[in-house]
């Protein structure tokens, strides 16, 4: 390959023209541009198999049955169905239908949870109560109550996962309690999903009322 | 030594029936109440029994204090305060009508009271309350609503509403529940309370309880007639 000056390269990038090389490179810069045209019209000839390879290619393609199943699926099409029905039974057919939607739409709605405690009924006097604290970064969680003589070892709580949430089952006897959480042993914390009240010493109880049909906020 | 106290209490309290009850207070605060918060403790219950209100709730506040690790005299003093509502809670129930108040109701009323009702509101929901209700239950909704957040005011007009209605203890009950399910959409007590009253008055009211509704109110409201 011809090493031209920068110049004359700069002549084939275009960045210069030929008026503006320097009279001496001229010849050099003419003969570089001769070249190139000759190179741009040289034609270009292909391999005479290349039509055979590209066709056999799109055939395989085409003839794939996995894509051909996918494409029986996919391809939508026109479909015609044509019932043959009583009058009498298409009015049933419809009573029947809008008294399901009724049913739906009058259905009470399902209630929320009181909170974090949930219940479920063990025996007529006492009934099974879930509390439930997220207290990430706890070492130790326990409830204390009117229920347990606020004894802060007796119901500790048991972390659900790493997520932070402490939970427990206590059989409550039926009645009111009022209660509060105690974390790491020290810091007493009211259940930020109930109710709660001033206990005297100035922070708050949470309060629980616990009947036959289960653990209510009250 | 736990056991000595414990053998003196017994010898003390067997000499009479209300030393019965005393020894009882005692053995209940004895290892979890400090000695001379539970004398004054024991002082002030004598009192409340002599005047007949229940004291297991004063046990109970002095045990709470404690185990809170609250100073002895902040304890005394929040039994103290405690015994003074069961007080007024009984005089409340009594001018409403009820001679001799129950535990329970007692217990209720002081529960009103600290919650953030007054002796008149509690008074006027236990005149509302009778003959129909347990006005032990009244007045613990009543007050749960209040430590909900709802203004007493509004607590006892939508107590008020809902006796007028006779409404069955379930539904009351349901109540403070149906307030919460409002406030954790985001709205504040006294906002998912008008709600509830909203959709109760929509829906008509239901009644569960043997009593039937009042003859000039219809037991159910079509919804659909304007």
């Amino acid at each position: 390959m011809t090493n031209y000056p920068l110049p004359v390269k700069q002549l084939l990038d275009g960045e210069l023209t030929l008026a503006e090389l320097p009279p001496e490179l001229r010849a050099a810069g003419e003969e570089a541009l001769g070249l190139v045209a000759s190179v741009d019209r040289t034609p270009v000839t292909l391999s005479p198999t290349l039509d055979a390879r590209v066709m056999a290619a799109v055939r395989h393609r085409a003839t794939s049955r996995a894509r051909r199943v996918w494409r029986w699926f996919a391809t939508p099409r026109d479909l015609e169905l044509r019932l043959r029905v009583r009058p009498w039974a298409a009015w049933a057919s419809g009573l029947a239908a809008a008294a399901g939607v009724a049913l739906l739409l009058t259905r009470p709605p399902a209630r929320v949870p009181a909170g974090a405690v949930a219940a479920r009924v063990a025996t007529p006097n006492v009934v099974f109560v879930r509390f439930v604290l997220y207290a990430p970064g706890a070492k130790r969680v326990a409830v204390a109550g009117t229920f347990n003589q606020w004894d802060q070892t007796a119901a500790p709580l048991v972390p659900a996962g790493t997520g932070g949430v402490w939970s427990t089952t206590l059989a409550l006897p039926v009645g009111q309690h009022q209660y509060a959480f105690v974390v790491d042993g020290r810091r007493w914390v009211a259940d930020p999903a109930a109710p709660a009240v001033d206990d005297g010493f100035g922070r708050r109880n949470s309060v629980v009322a616990v009947t036959a049909q289960g653990a209510r906020t009250l | 030594m736990r056991a000595l106290r414990l053998v003196l209490i017994v010898a003390l309290g067997a000499a009479s029936p209300r030393g019965s009850a005393a020894q009882d207070a005692a053995a209940r605060m004895d290892g979890r109440v400090p000695a001379d918060v539970a004398r004054a403790v024991q002082a002030i219950a004598e009192g409340a029994r002599a005047r007949g209100l229940p004291v297991e709730p004063l046990i109970q506040k002095a045990i709470e204090g404690s185990a809170k690790g609250v100073p002895a005299e902040r304890v005394v003093e929040a039994v103290r305060v405690l015994a003074g509502r069961l007080d007024e809670a009984q005089g409340a129930l009594r001018e409403a009508g009820i001679a001799t108040p129950g535990a329970d109701a007692v217990e209720g009323g002081a529960y009103a009271l600290t919650a953030g009702l007054t002796a008149s509101q509690v008074r006027e929901l236990v005149r509302l309350s009778q003959p129909s209700y347990d006005p032990a239950l009244t007045l613990h909704v009543a007050a749960t609503l209040t430590a909900l957040g709802v203004p007493p005011e509004q607590s006892l007009q939508v107590m008020e509403r809902r006796i007028q209605a006779r409404q069955g203890a379930n539904e009351l009950l349901d109540l403070p529940n149906e307030v919460e399910v409002g406030m954790a959409r985001g709205a504040t007590p006294a906002e998912a309370t008008r709600e509830v009253e909203e959709t109760e008055s929509q829906q008509g009211v239901t009644s569960t309880s043997a009593a039937p509704p009042p003859p000039n109110r219809p037991a159910r409201a079509n919804p659909h007639k304007p």
